[in-house]
């Protein structure tokens, strides 16, 4: 039983920061628009946050350090400072797009209007964040999470044909009724969802706080490998769903209740109630790891007392930090704002911050002091240093793009 | 390290800049000129199409018992928010020349029609889901027609905006 | 490893270290050092001097943005604390002796402890 649940700090990861809120409706809208001609994208994303998540993990198991320490460490309090603002910015904004998830899910639930279900959604992630034991909250979340494989089996229960999809996907081609910058745009926006910083931020300290040590460098690896691919592998049933029922109909995604229409066709009430309650979870637990790296971003930079296995009282600053992170989301939500704009604002923004995260990990990650003999090999190292390039291309072009087609209209 | 350092300080100024350029470029947007005035008639007409195909995929479903009330309710309702913002962006342009002019008027209609037919798709939901409105709109059938009907409509006046 | 004195660079090995207490607690960062002359007095360039303590804080203020606050005002904890040195300043005290750590002891005792459930134990039985 233990061995199973091991892999699930990667699983929840996976699917609730990899699936999360940005994922869905970036996905629906690119297969919507796009078909399959995007897909390479998740694919780069995923070996993408597969390397950096690995690394990050590995850098917390061996020096008990997570990142956000060895930000401060490395880029001094200054440069470290600015990276804190922007990551946390970014983060609040990543939080409320979920919370505002989680209220959409539930409308499409009940009927009742997200404006009163988002004080409800805020008030039971802070609630969990505040009672219930680390594992337990990944392992339920993670576990309802799984239940969005249910877009895959709505693929196959849709029939589509393979091979038109494959076509759109390899090599890419994007229809020629949409501008080239468009096309450039939602990549810049799928590979943000792909590599948000959070993932990292939460992943490591999760380490920390499952108290993982060298030897625990297995499942470090077991976590990544399975948690992240499974979740690319959704990502893509996502727009293939949307790529199949909506591009033929001319839809162009706006809302959640479009994205599940697909599902509906294809399974019925029952495929399509399995859904909505796996689009509950997955956005769930990603509230709950923005949340909590929040408070992890700012305690680890200032050296607070942080970590969801001690008691309340014994990282006071850092629940505070947290139960403010949710009253901004919450009280930005409140003003009526689109939480879908939210979350395509969100995803452009944490594809511009990317560097901040992955430049200092990978630093790190070759410091003897720090790793010991679990330095960075060189392929790792090679790897890295393409990516780094990827990320710096992807965060220069976000805003130039943004602006050039009007936020991808 | 010091070198590293300066990147963190331009990567940080680099996107306060960045940020302070987004909120220029939105004041830009708005900027109207000759020709544009016909792509935005036809990016309104492109938005009420889509609302006007997710509302026969939501009728359809429903009336086959594959979609749950509260879904094509709210389906519905986030159809009638993508038609207001169509019917915004029509009402508020100012048209250059007389041929843009008479596109929008075509807009405007289009988007009304199947504003029309989505409002009395929810009805015929609240009605199947147990509300008590009385006689209500007739079945899925005509539901459907009218829709065909609308969405012809959105299609023409597309293509005389010279949208796809 | 060679044996004998450790030389340890305070810019780089020091400074922003992460800083624990007795019990493995985060306490704070090294904010900033408070230097001495040999003689107690404050250090001067070109003297020799040593490290009396960790300040923490407000001297990350002052280090951001420049200034000197009045040393008496910053909260600071004494070396004699320290108990070694890794890649976390390690203490031999518990924080909850620590007057450095006044911020955390006030959030805890007027905020946090009063919410119900505040020193309840996530790891514990329930």
């Amino acid at each position: 039983m233990k061995k199973v649940f091991a892999a699930a700090l990667g699983i929840l990861t996976a699917i609730g920061g990899f699936v999360d809120i940005g994922d869905l409706v970036t996905n629906a809208v690119v297969g919507s628009r796009f078909g399959m001609s995007l897909v390479w994208v998740v694919v780069v994303g995923v070996v993408g946050i597969c390397l950096f998540a690995s690394m990050a993990g590995r850098v917390t198991a061996v020096s008990g350090r997570a990142t956000f320490e060895i930000i401060r460490e490395r880029l001094g309090p200054r440069a470290a400072g600015a990276n804190l603002v922007a990551s946390f910015a970014i983060n609040l904004l990543t939080l409320t797009a979920e919370i505002g998830g989680i209220a959409l899910a539930l409308h499409l639930a009940s009927s009742v209007e997200p404006r009163l279900w988002i004080p409800v959604a805020g008030l039971a992630v802070w609630l969990v964040l505040w009672r219930v034991k680390f594992q337990i909250m990944e392992n339920v979340a993670g576990l309802m999470g799984l239940l969005l494989v249910g877009f895959a089996v709505a693929l196959f229960l849709l029939g589509p044909d393979w091979g038109e999809l494959l076509r759109q996907a390899v090599p890419p081609s994007p229809p020629g009724t949409e501008h080239p910058a468009s096309y450039w745009y939602y990549a810049v926006a799928l590979f943000g969802a792909a590599m948000t910083p959070y993932e990292v931020f939460f992943f490591s300290s999760g380490a920390v706080e499952e108290r993982w040590t060298a030897k625990d460098l297995s499942t470090n690896r077991v976590n990544v490998l399975v948690g992240f691919p499974l979740g690319g592998l959704l990502s893509v049933a996502i727009a293939a769903c949307a790529a199949v029922v909506l591009l033929p109909a001319g839809i162009e995604v706006s809302s959640l209740s479009q994205i599940v229409l697909p599902v509906a066709q294809a399974g019925g009430v029952l495929l399509l109630a399995l859904v909505i309650v796996g689009i509950v979870a997955a956005t769930f637990g990603a509230a709950l790891e923005t949340a909590l790296s929040s408070g992890y971003t700012v305690a680890q930079y200032l050296g607070w007392s942080w970590g969801k296995f001690r008691r309340p009282a014994r990282a006071a600053r850092f629940h505070l930090t947290m139960i403010v992170a949710l009253l901004l989301g919450v009280g930005i939500l409140m003003t009526s704002v689109d939480p879908i704009a939210v979350t395509e604002m969100s995803v452009v923004f944490s594809a511009v911050a990317l560097p901040l995260t992955y430049v200092p990990i990978l630093v790190v990650a070759n410091d003897p002091e720090y790793m010991g003999e679990h330095v960075n090999g060189r392929v790792v190292n090679a790897l890295g240093t393409v990516y780094l390039v990827i990320v710096v291309v992807a965060a220069v072009a976000a805003i130039p793009l943004m602006i050039a087609t009007g936020a991808g209209s | 390290m010091a070198g590293l350092r300066g990147l963190g300080r331009v990567v940080a100024g680099g996107v306060g800049g960045a940020l302070a350029l987004a909120a220029l470029g939105g004041c830009v947007a708005s900027r109207q000129e000759p020709g544009q005035a016909t792509a935005a008639v036809a990016d309104a007409l492109a938005e009420a199409g889509s609302a006007a195909q997710t509302t026969r995929i939501a009728v359809e479903l429903l009336s086959r018992g594959r979609l749950t009330g509260p879904v094509a309710d709210t389906t519905l309702l986030d159809q009638l928010r993508v038609l207001d913002d169509a019917d915004a962006a029509l009402t508020t342009l100012v048209p250059p020349d007389a041929a843009s002019s008479a596109h929008r008027a075509d807009g405007l209609a289009a988007v009304g029609d199947v504003t029309d037919v989505v409002v009395a798709a929810r009805e015929w939901v609240a009605v199947r889901s147990g509300g008590d409105l009385g006689a209500g709109p007739a079945g899925a059938g005509e539901l459907l027609d009218d829709l065909d009907q609308a969405a012809g409509a959105v299609d023409e006046a597309l293509a005389a905006a010279g949208g796809p | 490893m060679t044996h004998g004195p450790r030389i340890v660079d305070a810019r780089l090995h020091l400074l922003s270290r992460q800083v624990l207490d007795v019990d493995g607690e985060p306490v704070s960062t090294v904010d900033d050092l408070e230097l001495r002359g040999p003689d107690g007095s404050e250090a001067r360039a070109g003297q020799e001097a040593h490290v009396a303590a960790i300040l923490v804080g407000p001297a990350l203020v002052t280090r951001l943005f420049g200034g000197r606050a009045p040393t008496s005002r910053m909260p600071r904890i004494a070396w004699d604390d320290v108990g070694h040195l890794g890649t976390a300043v390690e203490l031999a005290v518990s924080s909850d002796g620590l007057d450095a750590d006044w911020v955390e002891h006030w959030v805890r005792e007027r905020l946090v402890e009063r919410i119900p459930g505040g020193r309840h134990d996530p790891e514990g039985d329930r």
